[in-house]
């Protein structure tokens, strides 16, 4: 049976850095919160080149590079901009409700 | 899913060296930085150009290209941190800027890019770093090293077989495959370009590139190769950051000339942090890096004694990958 999915706090919205990426936990999963001029995102924190934690890396507002090679991913939607990066970053679904960021899963 | 590889930034930042908020600063790109730094290498390129010219026809000419080569070699140093992004804000000029260099340099741009990911990944370790230069066995190896033969021997070897479309085993570890054809594209058309200019030359019977250019610049890479040893050779093959990577105190004209390139182990630390912001990481990296306070010279120092056996060869510690 499939598991019905829901929301999950993973960063009281006091603790998001303003116009950077935070880090934050679900269980045993990384994950990097952006905050961008269209909203909050979040990404599992892994690149998928070769595994470097993204919250280590340069933010420019909506593309985060990762701090090993410098691939690079929009953050909005997880698409690979520059190479050694060609894998999309997976992205989960987040909202912000009763001053926290929350994410479905 | 990938599983987290502990980069040098992220060992520093859980020991508490470095916070995210001081790290965010120093990632900070700029073209006016990038601009400003080209644009006093371009000077001194300049001079040494035309000291070249106008020592044509005495005894002068030698010295003068190979000063000026010293500088055109140092092209290498802009392409590197163009082929992390740093030196400029916008990507695209940094793939420009990168690409005029390789050129100049044979080292196509796209293909250094990938193997130097491998570089970053893999530091020191034997096997897996593409870019490891082994700890010489003697004396006459450190020599041959410096001659640059060798160095010049593979980057024909590989520009040529990449013409004839052939990617080796060894660089199929670090080339994804969808882009394995992008670098055979590359080389080809360097390939062609270098053809182009000798057509040119040979056309208009004007030999600038080759006295300006060609020249110089094998008389100065031997400076590059020696420079380049003191980055790691001699250092441990271990993935300790703070071991296998040596950072060296140089003077302010060559730090204009490599791009603070000479602060490498922070370089390792964190490759997002442009040029212009490594100095303040190194102070703040302060007894968290490997420092050779009598900069390259010290390195070679090093180097030699180990080669001659005066001190414990570092490679004896063994590769931990
Ligand atoms: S690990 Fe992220 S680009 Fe290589």
């Amino acid at each position: 049976m499939k598991r019905e999915r829901k929301w999950h706090n993973i960063l009281p919205l006091g603790d998001l850095v303003s116009g950077d990426v935070t880090p934050a936990r679900l269980g045993r999963l990384d994950l990097a919160v952006y905050d961008t001029e269209e909203g909050v995102f979040v990404s599992l924190a892994r690149c998928t080149h070769q595994g470097a934690n993204l919250c280590y890396g340069y933010f420019d507002g909506f593309a985060i590079e990762c701090p090993l090679h410098q691939g690079l991913f929009d953050v909005r939607t997880g698409k690979p901009l520059a190479a050694p990066a060609t894998r999309k970053l997976r992205m989960l679904d987040c909202r912000i409700a009763d001053g926290m960021v929350q994410v479905l899963r | 899913m990938n599983d987290e590889v502990l980069t040098p930034i992220s060992q520093a930042m859980k020991e508490g060296v470095i916070t995210r908020a001081e790290l965010r600063q120093l990632m900070r790109r700029s073209n006016f930085a990038g601009f400003l730094h080209l644009l006093k290498f371009i000077v001194v390129l300049a001079i040494t150009g035309t000291l070249v010219i106008v020592s044509f026809d005495t005894l002068w000419l030698i010295p003068a290209m190979f000063a000026h080569g010293i500088i055109v070699v140092h092209h290498f140093s802009l392409q590197h941190e163009c082929c992390h992004y740093t030196p400029f804000r916008s990507r695209w000029l940094n793939e420009v800027v990168g690409n005029y260099c390789g050129f100049l340099l044979v080292i196509p741009n796209k293909y250094f890019r990938y193997e130097h990911c491998n570089h970053h990944t893999f530091t020191q370790q034997k096997g897996y770093d593409p870019e490891l230069i082994e700890l010489p066995i003697s004396l006459s190896r450190y020599l041959w090293y410096l001659s640059s033969i060798p160095y010049w021997y593979a980057q024909f070897e590989a520009l040529i077989r990449h013409v004839f479309g052939r990617i080796s085993k060894s660089e199929e570890e670090f080339i994804p495959v969808e882009e394995r054809r992008a670098v055979i594209v590359e080389a080809r058309t360097y390939f062609a370009l270098y053809l182009l200019i000798i057509a040119g030359s040979v056309a208009l019977d004007w030999w600038g590139a080759l006295w300006l250019w060609w020249i110089p610049m094998f008389l100065g890479e031997p400076v590059m190769r020696a420079i380049r040893m003191t980055e790691h050779v001699g250092r441990p093959n271990v993935t300790d950051m703070k071991e296998n990577t040596r950072t060296n105190l140089v003077t302010r004209p060559m730090r204009l000339l490599c791009w603070n390139m000479n602060y490498h182990a922070e370089h390792h630390y964190a490759s997002s942090v442009p040029f212009h912001a490594l100095p303040d990481l190194h102070r703040r990296l302060t007894g968290f890096v490997h420092v050779e306070k009598r900069g390259y010279l010290g390195a070679h120092i090093d180097i030699i004694s180990q080669i001659v056996g005066r001190t414990p060869r570092a490679d004896a510690t063994g590769s931990e990958a």
